[in-house]
């Protein structure tokens, strides 16, 4: 399998040339054209129980896409995000990470996709009960709104609530404010997640809930 | 008539530069700014799709009724048009050919272009899930068209697969169904939220666009308040 993230930054699509025998899966929806020698098949994603808690507590897809190449020749398939924005291929190399709601694309290569208990502070923040995890050896591609910055966390490091997509899971996440009570309510920086250990992090440079919020207040 | 695309790919602008008595016939609102000596008029008319029916058929096509006719009196002037979106402008020569076109991605044209709503038959409308007309565009001259993302050209050859979200225009010398993804039954393609696609056969070329508008609609609009 080979692949290249286009049009990046703002229009980054995902394009898999696929030899036969090869074959990625993808959050449903996520193609927006093929070969015509692809098959694709839809299955629950990850699994019946996790695709379950995910799609009802997570805000992810009850069911996800694999594109197999069935043919004797290379095909193509081109995967893109709803969001406009960057794309990110992940090398897991055996670790585990944690995504947040909506920011997964596709996974290929020997990846478990699973849940994890993301705690009653992420509901609160928006950000649903149960987390996308992604573990094994293979790539993971996800998206964001605007540009995707990646960080090292070493000792403590804050990020908002709406900017944090993926952090590696031996990051231990807390729900808290950025600063006094009246300091974060009053800076408008409300909720932030407090992250402690060492780990990678991968955070989006504009957040959907600030568009919304911004077309809100014109309606 | 000679066009300039500025500002690709993400907030693409197109500057018309037009001779003496030169039109251009483009979407009602998306001229941005021009020459103070061009003249501004609407029109129902364009081609065989042209009279109040033809308006009327353009409305149901997603398109607006009036179509923005932009003159250069007596001396040449200039036109910027850009569409809604953030994304990118394509100018495509037509020259005698056929060219389906999704309704929403029509931006400009020389005024020898005729614009045609296209149905495209009862089963493909209901299945595609997108806007039942499309614009057939035939004639000669000069069509600019619009994208949400970044437009990538498909030169297909055997069989290629586009969701339907995705479509900017194709070439009538494609045959197309609409119809699921090999592999898929019907259950599992909406399951699998590809259930609108359509399968283009032969030679010619598609064009499609990285983003789907009503996607990010979804995704923005599932999160205002209703109005």
């Amino acid at each position: 399998m080979q692949y290249e993230i286009k049009y990046k930054p703002a229009f980054s699509t995902l394009v898999v040339s696929l030899a036969p025998g090869d074959s990625i899966t993808a959050e449903a929806g996520a193609m927006a054209s093929m070969d015509g020698g692809l098959t694709m098949k839809t299955h629950f994603f990850g699994g019946f129980f996790s695709a379950l808690l995910k799609s009802w507590f997570g805000g992810e897809s009850l069911f996800a896409n694999t594109f197999v190449n069935k043919s004797n020749k290379t095909q193509t398939v081109v995967l893109t995000q709803s969001s406009i924005g960057d794309m990110e291929a992940l090398e897991l190399r055996g670790r585990t990470f944690g995504f947040e709601s909506g920011c997964y694309i596709a996974h290929t290569g020997n990846v478990k996709i699973g849940v994890a208990w993301a705690g009653f502070q992420s509901w609160f923040s928006g950000e649903g009960l149960f987390k996308l995890q992604a573990s094994g050896n293979g790539t993971v591609f996800f998206g964001g709104y605007g540009g995707i910055t990646k960080r090292r966390v070493t000792g403590e490091f804050v990020v908002d609530t709406g900017h944090l997509l993926a952090y590696e899971s031996n990051l231990k996440l807390n729900l808290g404010m950025a600063g006094s009570l009246m300091g974060s309510i009053t800076s408008g920086e409300g909720l932030v997640m407090r992250l402690k250990g060492n780990g990678e992090i991968y955070m989006q440079s504009r957040s959907i809930d600030g568009l919304v919020n911004f077309l809100k207040s014109k309606l | 008539m000679e066009i300039q695309l500025l500002q690709q790919p993400d907030s693409a602008i197109a500057k018309v530069l037009l001779e003496r008595d030169e039109e251009i016939v483009a979407e009602a609102g998306s001229m941005v700014a021009m020459s103070s000596h061009i003249g501004a008029n609407t029109t129902l008319k364009q081609g065989k799709g042209g009279g109040l029916l033809g308006g009327l058929k353009r409305m149901l096509g997603g398109e607006s009724l009036f179509l923005s006719v932009y003159r250069a009196l007596s001396k040449p002037g200039e036109v910027y048009l850009a569409p809604d979106f953030m994304g990118d402008i394509v100018v495509y020569p037509m020259a005698g050919q056929e060219l389906v076109v999704q309704s929403g991605s029509y931006l400009a044209s020389a005024p020898s272009v005729h614009i045609d709503l296209g149905f495209l038959g009862f089963k493909q409308a209901l299945l595609s899930g997108e806007s039942l007309f499309w614009l057939t565009i035939s004639g000669y001259g000069e069509l600019l068209l619009s994208s949400f993302g970044a437009i990538y050209a498909v030169e297909v050859d055997g069989e290629y697969i586009v969701d339907t979200g995705h479509i900017v225009a194709f070439e009538r010398s494609l045959t197309f169904d609409t119809g699921k993804p090999p592999g898929s039954n019907w259950l599992s393609a909406f399951l699998g939220g590809e259930g609108f696609i359509c399968r283009f056969k032969g030679r010619g070329t598609v064009y499609c666009q990285t983003h789907n508008p009503g996607a990010f609609g979804q995704l923005v609009g599932s999160k205002l308040p209703p109005r």
